[in-house]
């Protein structure tokens, strides 16, 4: 790790190229050099990663040392000389780009890395201008090797930086990746050459200073000045890890990590990373369609709209707003969904409103208080079963890292777990951490009930299942709570309920926002499907709902949509237009909800545009207020005792 | 008056009695010089696979980005081009093409070369946007003209040239012990 800054005594000062720089006292020369604005080229060190300094690239003079330094594996001392551009410096790190390139296929053209690559870059600014070494003179070894499934290794393009092992070693802990044989010999490769298994191989790419190391789904796919990127949030799950959605010709080729300490810690898992296959879907639903008002026809989106507005009014008139249900999904964002809830309850006046089947009766934003951040100052962190790890895996690293570099206790324990059991062993800790899926919401609160008379604190963390469940509970998408986990003027029916009374033909009408992969999945929603006289559904992705519904009303994915989602610990991140809409691209799911809301007659102010309808939702819930840049939201239940 | 009248009549037999100079364009074409800079073609090795491996490095150089390239893995049963990578899809708008030669300057293997022929018409602008099977050297229509010197294949510069498709790809580490 490099020097996490820690306050603390005297600043170390020392120069930089004949620059001052202040620093904290352990922080290595790299860091030091970053600070007074001097590049120093490095391939073995990472910043989430223990220096070993096996590259040699960063080499630097320092005083009155004999022999030259590495600045990645140096820590900085009192009155420090540090000079990166001396002559003997340029000299060596000529002689060490010869080095590593004396093997190197040279076969950029092919590479996806080219274009992007570190040994491109510091070749053309520190190397030789030519190699000693004749090109048929290499020592060659496998190209072009799967891994796994997602994996391919080219061990010829390799500089042996052992970045991808340490990775293996101190992120995941796997130690799925070894160096084999010896000096010219020597390469990476899987232990005993087992196919690569585990949930964060993607990235080992991006890890990977040179292009031995390649994704097999970006494989050929394009060159770096073909991308464009634009920063979001990765919609696989409710962690809320940032990524870049780097796309070419209005397809998303693929998603690359961002930095945020915060939360993903500059990881994300393979499920979120390889998701975007599903984003480019050519099956995707582009055209509205009406089964209403006479036989089935394609219209424009918002004539469809007016077309599933009119019939609602007539349900609403003729059997009462109760005949109505909405579903939502935990898919969408949080304008959406308030939105939606302003459509369900303001607009229609339904009780049955939902965004999934299980229901959390009297929910509190208590359960969501521990952030991701601080499991790493938990005392003990207790983990309830598999299913935290299983709805968002970037988990598992921060907990290995609690585990491994702060020397925390991490405690896997069963789903349901003897809380008084669990009492006796967790006590007189000053933080303990409850991490327990939405679904084990009871055993999570039994644990916590009974270990905070015996801790100083207990907090919780609830993962919720897609990529805004939690949002969608903050904002009021629950049969018995409104925005802000405000009781709701009437309890209605909850997802189950709604999907078994449709069933039955107790409800006339169903609203359903999708894509909902829990819903489409689910057997009674089929039946609810054929038995309601009308289904609204508006959804990207085709199933149930678009074969059932009577007006079909195409939607955005998420990567072509503008607004908000919350993760799972009360994060407010923004998620970006990836794919810019062109002809043919239907409008945004909140505008549609809106144009449905004011064909009944509701009142909405102000554009239907995310800005604005992030505006409302301050004003509505101040507890979201200013937390859009990526804040978490601070709720009054927080004082309350847990 | 008379000296004028025959000097300008005497102007007018020569001219008329001279070879015309105008050519039935576009049966007969006027010979281009040798280093023109015309419509692309794209090599082909002697056996058959094409020069271009997909790199996008022309589409990269090319300063008014009038060339896409989209690549993809060869299959090593039946190969397209020598190595791991083929352009499945290579375009270059013509009309927007500023026939600079940075993408011959730029190809590594010596693909794409500017041609001779300059004759750039059509009835449809799309048309004027070549594709791969334009491009290439065999399309059924390739027809160098007189000026056209045909440039010796140069030798492959390095294996990532190597012509040769039988090459197994992937080497095994114990070969090089």
């Amino acid at each position: 790790m490099t020097a996490e800054v820690q306050p603390g005594p005297q600043p170390v000062t020392l120069t930089v190229d004949g620059r001052a720089v202040a620093v904290e006292p352990g922080t290595l020369v790299w860091d030091a050099c970053e600070k007074a604005g001097v590049f120093v080229p490095v391939y073995c060190a990472h910043r989430k990663m223990e220096p070993v300094a096996v590259c040699r690239m960063c080499l630097v003079e320092i005083g009155t040392m004999p022999k030259l330094q590495p600045a990645c594996a140096t820590v900085v001392q009192e009155g420090m000389e540090v000079r990166t551009q001396t002559d003997r410096v340029r000299r060596f790190r000529e002689g060490n780009m010869e080095f590593l390139l004396v093997n190197h296929p040279l076969d950029c053209p092919v590479c996806d890395r080219g274009g992007e690559c570190d040994l491109q870059d510091f070749a053309q600014r520190y190397g030789p201008p030519r190699s000693r070494v004749p090109i048929t003179g290499k020592v060659h070894f496998d190209k072009a090797r799967a891994l796994s499934d997602k994996i391919t290794l080219d061990q010829e393009r390799c500089i042996l930086c052992w970045r991808c092992v340490r990775y293996c070693d101190e992120i995941t802990g796997d130690r799925s990746i070894v160096l084999q044989e010896r000096a010219v010999h020597t390469v990476i490769d899987t232990f005993e050459g087992r196919p690569l298994t585990g949930e964060f191989q993607g990235n080992l790419p991006e890890v990977c200073p040179v292009g031995a190391l390649t994704h097999t789904a970006y494989r050929f796919r394009a060159r770096p000045w073909d991308l464009q990127r634009t920063v979001s949030i990765c919609p696989g799950c409710s962690y809320g890890c940032t990524l870049g959605v780097d796309s070419r010709d209005d397809e998303v080729v693929r998603f690359v990590s961002q930095d945020n300490p915060e939360v993903d810690d500059s990881w994300l898992c393979d499920r979120g990373r390889y998701s975007f296959p599903e984003l480019n879907r050519s099956d995707r639903i582009r055209a509205a369609e009406l089964r209403l008002e006479g036989p089935l026809r394609q219209v424009p989106a918002l004539e469809a709209t007016a077309a599933a507005a009119r019939a609602l009014a007539l349900v609403v008139e003729q059997s009462g707003p109760g005949a109505v249900a909405v579903l939502g999904t935990p898919a969408m964002t949080n304008e959406e969904a308030f939105a939606l809830q302003w459509l369900a309850r303001g607009v229609i006046g339904t009780p049955h409103l939902d965004h999934q089947l299980a229901e959390w009766p009297g929910l509190d934003p208590v359960e969501f208080r521990l952030a991701v951040a601080d499991l790493e100052r938990c005392d003990t962190v207790l983990v309830l079963g598999e299913r935290p790890e299983l709805a968002t895996p970037v988990l598992s690293l921060r907990l290995y890292k609690a585990e491994r570099k702060r020397g925390r206790e991490v405690r896997r324990v069963a789903a349901d777990p003897d809380p008084a059991e669990l009492a006796r062993t967790v006590r007189d800790r000053q933080l303990v951490g409850v991490v327990a899926h939405e679904g084990d919401r009871d055993a999570a609160l039994r644990v916590a009930a009974a270990l905070a008379p015996v801790n100083r604190e207990v907090r919780r963390l609830t993962l919720t299942e897609g990529m805004n469940g939690r949002g969608c509970k903050d904002l009021g998408l629950l049969p018995d709570l409104g925005p802000g986990y405000v009781a709701a003027p009437a309890a209605g029916m909850g997802g189950r309920a709604i999907l078994g009374a449709a069933a039955a033909g107790r409800l006339r009408a169903l609203v359903v926002v999708g894509p909902n992969p829990e819903l489409e999945a689910d057997p009674a929603f089929e039946a609810a499907c054929q038995r309601v006289a009308l289904l609204v559904g508006v959804t990207t992705v085709p199933g149930v709902l678009s074969r059932h519904a009577h007006a079909l009303i195409p939607g955005r994915t998420a990567v072509e949509k503008a607004g908000t989602v919350t993760s799972s610990e009360g994060r407010v991140q923004p998620v970006r237009v990836a794919l810019q809409p062109r002809f043919g691209t239907p409008p945004p799911e909140l505008r549609l909800l809106v144009e449905i809301g004011r064909e009944l007659g509701g009142r909405w102010t102000g554009e239907p545009r995310a800005t604005p309808t992030f505006a409302a939702i301050e004003a509505a819930l101040p507890a979201y207020r200013g937390t859009r840049g990526g804040l978490r939201a601070a709720w009054p239940q927080w004082e309350r005792p847990a | 008056m008379f000296r004028e009248l025959i000097g300008g009549l005497r102007i007018t037999m020569r001219n008329m009695l001279s070879k015309p100079v105008t050519i039935q364009y576009p049966e007969e074409q006027r010979p281009v010089p040798p280093r023109a800079r015309g419509r692309h073609i794209l090599h082909r090795y002697d056996n058959g696979l094409e020069k271009c491996i997909g790199c996008e490095l022309c589409a990269g150089a090319c300063p008014v980005g009038c060339i896409y390239v989209l690549a993809a893995a060869n299959d090593p049963a039946h190969p397209v081009s020598p190595g791991e990578r083929y352009a499945a899809r290579y375009e270059i708008n013509l009309v927007r093409c500023i026939y600079c030669g940075y993408c011959a300057e730029a190809c590594p293997t010596e693909a794409i070369t500017l041609g001779p022929r300059l004759d750039l018409a059509d009835y449809k602008r799309e048309r004027l946007v070549a594709t791969k099977e334009d491009l290439l050297e065999s399309w059924p229509g390739f027809r160098p003209t007189a000026a056209a010197p045909g440039r010796p294949d140069p030798a492959p510069r390095s294996e990532l040239a190597a012509p040769s498709p039988t090459a197994p790809v992937a080497r095994s580490a114990t070969d090089t012990a």
